[in-house]
């Protein structure tokens, strides 16, 4: 069975290699900085104890308040998985560091993220709208897309005809 | 006039509406020549929005979604998905339950190797015959998806704990017969194909990935095999009961896109040999646990992960204790399959970028979700 690491166990890799790189750890998860993020994942892969060479998942979370970004990354040789996180304040312009110089197969993801949430990752070569076309109106997978004030905020009314929900806000997750 | 003589770059697009793009997908290629120079992709023609639907229906409703994912494999989709919701709330599957879904899991890996090993031979110029010879035994597991879930393409058969129904007397003497009839076929297509001068010269050398490359590039399933990396989640993170099959990791040596063809050929004996065992020992009792309909998993997030025939599938869900996910993840292998297509391709002619892409065995369904 793949190990799945534990918050602290991460955060304890994350730790030695870099310090200072960790915000803070739950569970099953380990939150890391978002300036030391790069440094931090590169020291990972690098490292023959970690051996965290393979990222397998990266998406975001719509938190309404924040955005998470969410890190897969497993070894083959150890045969085991962690999972990081980084948060970006702010609705308007969530920003977090590109991993694609560590993990090449992170720019698609990357794309994804940024073409669904609206999250800009700097440092990315060629940050683009991967699946929707360029100019589309809003960023589908954030929470209130749907229940934008009229439908007309970031450029719904554009899809003329259809009418748009009015829907209470969802619950806040905390 | 020594020197190498350029021209002008120019740029074609292969696709969206093309054969030899399996859907619609587009690769805006710059050539020098014959050469290409440069590869972008041109992808979401077929984007349905998926992880945003999800997020309006109850775990029970997604299910039918996952079929419509990855539409060549939609048992192996139900089985990701539904091992991700148990994961999250916690739920066991009954042995006989995890025995059905591995023979349909594997069952579904023969036929959609089938197509994309008959695709690929189409793409590489065996034009139709080995596509149909193909097609032919796939049927023949459609028919068997057919009499025990009511649907052949989109069967929307698992359940969050366990199948849908039990399976009914005929399944077995058809599985039966699929293990006799099956390995014959194999050493047909690979009599046809493997040593055959011209698909050995499109194929060779064709596409090659370092395994530095496809681990840096997060690539699964038999493209990461094919480079010679034994990776199989079957193998390395069993689910479902894995554990107690004994079968084999074929890897490749070269990279190349002949490598994957062979693995692919070589991973569907292993998946008759799964079948065999599961088969024999078909436990009795029941078939899936009962859960509530509109179920409410705790508040949390887990991400699940299955070997589908194109690589590693995951489901990333996170719960707010509501009876919708809050966030809804699929991780698509053949999404990120294509995150070295640029470097497989740049170098080679436009028509070894055909086969680079038909090697890849991508489903446009998945990709765009």
């Amino acid at each position: 069975m793949t190990r799945e690491l534990t918050g602290p166990e991460a955060a304890a890799l994350a730790e030695a290699l870099v310090p200072g790189s960790v915000d803070r750890t739950t569970a099953t998860a380990c939150y890391l900085k978002p300036d030391r993020l790069v440094e931090t994942l590169r020291a990972l892969r690098d490292d023959p104890e970690a051996n965290l060479v393979h990222l397998t998942n990266l998406c975001g979370v719509d938190y309404w308040d924040h955005f998470e970004v969410v890190y897969h990354i497993q070894s083959f040789e150890k045969n085991h998985i962690a999972l990081f996180k980084v948060e970006a304040w702010g609705r308007d312009n969530p920003e977090v560091p590109s991993v694609t110089p560590v993990f090449h197969g992170a720019w698609m993801q990357e794309c994804e993220a940024y073409d669904l949430l609206g999250i800009r990752f700097t440092g990315h070569p060629n940050l683009y709208r991967i699946l929707l076309w360029e100019g589309y109106p809003g960023w589908p997978l954030r929470k209130d897309f749907l229940s934008m004030p009229g439908g007309l905020q970031p450029g719904l009314g554009e899809f003329a005809g259809v009418a748009r929900r009015q829907e209470p806000p969802v619950k806040v997750i905390e | 006039m020594t020197g190498i003589i350029k021209s002008e770059p120019f740029v074609i697009n292969i696709g969206p509406q093309h054969p030899s793009t399996h859907g619609v997908f587009r690769i805006k290629a710059t050539v020098d020549g014959e050469k290409v120079i440069d590869a972008e992709m041109v992808m979401g023609y077929l984007h349905r929005s998926m992880e945003k639907l999800a997020e309006e229906r109850t775990y029970t409703q997604n299910i039918p979604f996952t079929d419509r994912t990855d539409y060549l494999s939609s048992m192996s989709n139900n089985l990701g998905y539904c091992l991700a919701v148990e994961k999250l709330a916690g739920i066991e599957v009954p042995p006989r339950g995890n025995a059905i879904r591995v023979i349909m899991a594997e069952l579904q890996r023969l036929a959609s190797h089938c197509m994309a090993v008959g695709a690929f031979a189409n793409d590489t110029g065996a034009w139709q015959t080995p596509v149909m010879w193909a097609f032919r035994e796939r049927e023949k597991i459609l028919d068997i998806f057919e009499v025990t879930s009511g649907a052949r393409l989109t069967c929307n058969y698992m359940r969050i704990g366990g199948v849908a129904f039990d399976l009914r007397p005929e399944f077995e003497p058809m599985v039966r017969r699929i293990l006799r009839d099956f390995p014959p076929f194999i050493d047909e297509m690979e009599g046809l194909l493997s040593e055959n001068e011209i698909f050995i010269a499109r194929t060779r050398g064709v596409g090659v990935l370092t395994p530095e490359m496809a681990i840096n590039s997060s690539l699964s399933g038999p493209m990461l095999r094919g480079s010679g990396i034994a990776w199989d989640i079957r193998k390395a993170d069993p689910y479902c009961g894995y554990e107690q099959y004994d079968f084999d990791i074929p890897i490749g040596y070269n990279g190349d896109s002949y490598d994957r063809f062979i693995v692919r050929l070589e991973e569907m004996r292993q998946s008759l040999k799964i079948i065999q065992q599961a088969l024999d020992g078909l436990p009795g009792g029941p078939f899936r646990t009962e859960v509530p309909l509109a179920l409410r998993p705790p508040k949390g997030e887990a991400y699940a992960r299955i070997e589908s025939p194109r690589g590693e599938l995951g489901y990333y869900l996170v719960s707010d204790e509501g009876p919708s996910p809050y966030r809804f993840h699929i991780r698509p292998p053949s999404f990120i399959n294509l995150s070295a297509l640029k470097e497989m391709t740049v170098g080679g002619t436009v028509a070894d970028a055909i086969v680079v892409l038909g090697s890849i065995d991508i489903v446009v369904g998945e990709i765009d979700r």
